[in-house]
């Protein structure tokens, strides 16, 4: 082991025990006699000055009411399908949501800076988000972004294509189940069939 | 010795898994009810916000961070899979790590769009008093602001590797494995980039007194 590597090593359980310390509200740690002085301090230092800070409550919770929007339609389809989920299907129960919820997702997902235009392809399953390569392409590809309804509650990012054609196919089809039957009351609005025949057409964009 | 929690790609690491995660419990229930995900999102939820904050530098774009972060970690946590062993101790948290790995990815992305460095507000950024410190009390710690000040101008001055390293380990305070796993480095490599990192820190400090000792270089680990 190179001499750089043992330093490396005594810093590392120096920090173990400061961070120790820090739990315990002391100021300091025993360190070992081979610490050199300089890193000792410059973690002191640190360990006193970089302090974790806190988003604002507004801001925590808005995002977990839009969390529970999303985790309300995974677990409707979790329960529907026996264990797994589709996108499409998520989409697609986020339309009979409560007002607040599916308008906590919807608005989550529709400003151009909350937008996460990769969410779908990992509802999907098609992309890792700890791939760091695949983020990045995916987050390159022309279209990612894709555009606002106008006038509408249903976004771009809130539903794919793949939700589209659910939709669609639930406004042909009768209630299999009675919890269903919101779901293709909306299904079957003028509007929502509009949207639909005009995103399967491709007439209001879709994924690149 | 080095190993690595996870390994690059998202690949696991080779070796047995065992049954224990400090977040089993969490992560079990989150995937029986998606609804549950609210637990693990209250607990890590400060930790991901701070390492936004301090790799973007600005508020809104740490918000965003985090938001994505959260939405996609919920959104693919069927796909999550466990890997603690037993070597990696009782606190080990592999979810808290592939969380890591969203958000490292969800910054570096919102880094490569806004073209924007850390340098270049950091100290502004979490002294506007747009973010509240969480349970600490910096003058009852007897920090000063000038310490404090001192300590974010250098650390803005660091690689991004070493910056995200010290981060990592004294805000988040992880232990090097965990960093390992989330920056895809053998633990060897942390250690020395972080032993490298304070060095730097140390004479940007002044601090440095080794005299005639061997010092940390200025290389890159």
């Amino acid at each position: 082991m190179s001499r750089d590597h043992v330093d490396a090593l005594v810093t590392d359980r120096y920090l173990d025990s400061l961070l120790a310390a820090a739990d315990r509200h002391a100021d300091d740690a025993p360190s070992d006699a081979d610490l050199d002085t300089g890193v000792r301090d410059a973690a002191r230092v640190l360990g006193r000055s970089l302090v974790r800070f806190h988003p604002s409550f507004r801001f925590e919770e808005r995002l977990a009411s839009r969390l529970a929007a999303l985790a309300s339609a995974q677990a409707g389809v979790v329960a529907a399908a026996g264990g797994s989920t589709a996108h499409g299907a998520i989409a697609g129960r986020l339309l009979g949501f409560p007002p607040a919820a599916a308008s906590a997702f919807t608005s989550a997902a529709s400003g151009p800076t909350d937008a996460d235009p990769l969410l779908d392809a990992i509802l999907r399953g098609d992309l890792d988000p700890t791939d760091a390569d695949a983020v990045e392409r995916a987050a390159r590809l022309p279209g990612s972004r894709r555009p606002l309804i106008g006038g509408v509650a249903i976004t771009s990012a809130a539903i794919s294509i793949v939700g589209v054609a659910w939709v669609a196919w639930r406004a042909a089809h009768p209630a299999a189940h009675p919890a269903d039957g919101t779901i293709t009351r909306i299904a079957r609005s003028d509007h929502v069939r509009r949207v639909a025949a005009a995103m399967s057409a491709g007439g209001l964009g879709g994924p690149a | 010795m080095a190993r690595a929690v996870f390994g690059r790609g998202g690949q696991p690491a080779t070796g047995s898994v065992v049954a224990f995660d400090r977040d089993r419990s969490l992560v079990e229930a989150a995937r029986r009810d998606p609804a549950q995900f609210d637990a693990l999102y209250r607990k890590y939820l400060a930790q991901v916000y701070a390492f936004a904050l301090y790799e973007l530098a600005d508020h809104h774009a740490a918000e965003d961070a985090t938001e994505r972060t959260f939405l996609r970690a919920l959104a693919a946590l069927p796909r999550f899979r466990e890997q603690a062993r037993t070597e990696d101790g009782p606190e080990a948290s592999t979810f808290r790590v592939w969380l890591f790995r969203i958000a490292r990815n969800v910054v570096a992305n919102e880094r490569r769009t806004r073209r924007r460095r850390p340098a270049a507000s950091l100290d502004l950024a979490l002294g506007a008093g747009l973010a509240i410190a969480d349970g600490t009390d910096l003058e009852a710690d007897a920090v000063t602001r000038d310490e404090a000040a001192e300590a974010l101008r250098v650390l803005r001055t660091l690689p991004d590797d070493r910056r995200r390293a010290l981060v990592l380990r004294f805000v988040d305070e992880m232990s090097t494995a965990e960093i390992a796993g989330i920056l895809g480095r053998s633990e060897g490599a942390v250690r020395v980039l972080i032993h490298r990192a304070l060095g730097s820190v140390a004479r940007e400090l002044g601090r440095d007194r080794l005299g005639g000792r061997d010092r940390p270089d200025g290389g890159r680990a």
